[in-house]
């Protein structure tokens, strides 16, 4: 009984929410600084991208997502959703036949360069989102909460993500942070694709507690393979699955690498962390325990 | 007068199909509802977006026909392309300095103008290039122009790894140099149209020139023609047409190539006739692999300077074949 008054609460104040914000438009600033104004809580979504789905399920509302673009694989009951867009881009025509109010997109690959302006010209709210730290994500949870007129609900979930963070920022403070590297990619030149710094997933990496394990920002993604062999990290992350790791680790000169004679080399989620979403959280607080093992240690 | 109706006829077939291609077809009559200002979603994206997209489209494809009559005409070759000047390669590092860089200029205004930029200063170098190396003649330009457009190519693709990041992406610009037509709003059709149109009068000037050209340097010279200077003009008004063709339909290659071919199949090799004819020919060519380009695999979008390149590859390779064997 404890368990469901809370629920009763909470289902209740977000009753009143509804019904206050369907008394109101909403205007909402997004990443590209345009004024988004919704005359009423959006009822059918079209989520452009894994992150932005991803979001607005984290707020229980996938019930209303109308559209996702091919590579969206999470959650599993959005699967069925029409699908407008994908590899070789985004479909207008696609889009408007789910006869959306609401259009959510990030500036990758050339969704928001397809659909803004003639979403725009059609008459179509688009938010445009941007997840270049995972501070922001928390903040577009919030302001996806605003903008579908929940805004209690994006406050809260944003809030318990935020406590999961601070939780594991506080155990990993104070502790030596280890080098660390994660190839997020391999190009066919034999090139690697690794997690900058000023980008989403070198902040979770950063907040787990580790730090850079190359010297300077680095302008490129894509590295030699050798510069990860001279910057030897303490850490090696692959996101992927074991079996390319192994397959990568066990090459000549890898093999002396501080990372994996230590048995630091690990593989990490791709879905966790090279997603901006909620999810980016657990890729957070599993990237802590495999950064510092001792604080965790049961 | 025949070739005109037929061209006519198949340019406004064209694009009454096309204007109902698309992921959804729409029916004449959903075209007649749009147009008569019905507000329904559906109606709005005929009007706002696919009608305006299939003009645009027609008039880059009447711009690469022009462009392609004024180069072959130049260069005296049947295998000349726009694109063999480096004038599309300049634009195409203008566009990809406008898509890439932050200037905070609106891109609309930033991508015609650097693309535009780009054209004018390869096609310029170009010239000067070979007029310092001593070759006056139309291989040593074509060459200098190959030279210059690997040049411009290898600064695209460093820009494109150096720039691109998850917001200001690679993709943007790799589809924008596969080719595909910018949807302008319809003030920004009425600018297109009124560029096309400035761009035939401008090269419909030339036309006599072009014409005595045709006849070889020698001929040409002893007709009055001053044919160094001319040539530097007819570049230059050339790589204005493509610059123009490529700011609003990024790289779409080989309608350049093919239009003045069937055009001169049509009206014969004089450049009055030739030049608006290879123009009607490049609209009907580039709003048919438009209509295409929007249609065939839903829900995405084939870029369009694949299906011309697919298409027109095979038209050049016979080309090359006629003119080895003769």
């Amino acid at each position: 009984m404890r368990a469901v008054a809370p629920a009763l609460v909470a289902s209740a104040l977000l009753l009143c929410d509804l019904a206050a914000a369907n008394s109101q438009a909403m205007t909402v600033q997004d990443a590209l600084n345009r004024a988004v104004t919704l005359p009423s809580p959006p009822q059918r979504i079209v989520t452009i991208f894994a992150s932005n789905t991803e979001m607005i399920s984290a707020l229980g509302l996938t019930d209303r997502i109308v559209g996702i673009e091919a590579f969206t694989r999470y959650p599993p009951d959005v699967l069925s959703k029409p699908l407008v867009g994908g590899r070789l881009g985004f479909s207008v025509d696609a889009v408007v036949r789910q006869r959306p109010d609401l259009v959510i997109v990030t500036p990758a690959r050339q969704a928001a360069n397809q659909l803004i302006d003639p979403m725009e010209r059609i008459g179509i709210p688009v938010i445009v989102l941007q997840q270049g730290t995972v501070a922001e994500v928390l903040a577009n949870i919030r302001l996806l909460g605003r903008a579908t007129g929940i805004s209690q609900r994006g406050d809260d979930v944003a809030a318990k993500l935020k406590a999961r963070i601070d939780h594991v920022v506080r155990r990993v403070s104070n502790r030596e942070r280890p080098r660390a590297i994660m190839i997020t990619g391999r190009i066919g030149s034999g090139l690697l694709l690794v997690a900058r710094t000023r980008t989403y997933t070198g902040d979770a990496v950063a907040l787990a507690g580790a730090r850079s394990g190359f010297a300077g920002d680095g302008l490129l993604a894509q590295v030699s393979p050798e510069a990860i062999l001279n910057a030897d990290p303490d850490v090696l992350l692959f996101a992927g699955n074991q079996r390319d790791l192994d397959e990568l680790i066990s090459r000549p000169g890898w093999r002396d690498l501080r990372a994996v004679r230590t048995h630091r080399a690990h593989a990490v989620s791709r879905a966790q962390l090279l997603i901006p979403g909620p999810r980016t959280v657990d890729g957070i607080e599993h990237l802590a325990t495999l950064f510092h093992p001792q604080a965790f240690a049961p | 007068m025949k070739p005109w109706l037929t061209l006519a006829v198949y340019l406004v077939a064209v694009l009454a199909i096309a204007a109902c291609a698309g992921h959804d077809w729409a029916t004449p009559s959903e075209l007649l509802r749009a147009a008569a200002g019905d507000d329904s979603m559906r109606s709005r994206l005929l009007v706002e977006w696919r009608m305006p997209r299939v003009l645009a489209a027609a008039l880059v494809g009447a711009l690469l026909g022009i462009g392609g009559a004024v180069f072959q005409g130049v260069f005296r070759n049947p295998l000349a392309e726009p694109y063999l000047l480096g004038s599309a390669g300049g634009a195409g590092l203008g566009a990809a300095i406008a898509l890439l860089v932050p200037f905070g200029v609106p891109q609309w205004l930033l991508l015609p103008l650097l693309a535009f930029a780009g054209a004018w200063g390869a096609t310029a170098t170009v010239v000067v290039v070979s007029r310092i190396a001593g070759a006056v003649d139309a291989a040593g330009l074509l060459l200098a122009g190959v030279a210059i457009a690997a040049i411009l190519s290898a600064m695209r693709s460093f820009l494109m790894l150096a720039l691109s990041d998850e917001t200001v992406n690679l993709q943007v610009v790799l589809s924008w140099t596969l080719g595909g037509i910018q949807t302008p709003t319809w003030l920004g059709l009425g600018m297109l149209l009124a560029v096309a149109a400035g761009c035939l009068a401008l090269t419909l000037a030339l036309a006599r020139g072009l014409d005595l050209l045709g006849l070889g340097e020698t001929m040409a010279t002893s007709f009055g023609l001053d044919v160094r200077h001319f040539i530097a003009l007819a570049v230059l008004a050339g790589s204005v047409v493509v610059a123009a063709a490529v700011a609003y339909g990024g790289l779409v290659a080989f309608v350049g190539l093919a239009s003045p071919h069937i055009a001169r199949w049509l009206v014969g090799p004089l450049h009055r006739p030739l030049l608006p004819a290879s123009a009607l020919v490049g609209a009907i060519v580039v709003t048919l692999a438009d209509a295409l380009a929007r249609s065939a695999l839903p829900p995405a979008e084939i870029p369009l300077g694949l299906i011309t390149a697919v298409a027109g590859g095979p038209f050049f390779i016979v080309l090359l074949a006629q003119r080895l064997r003769s």
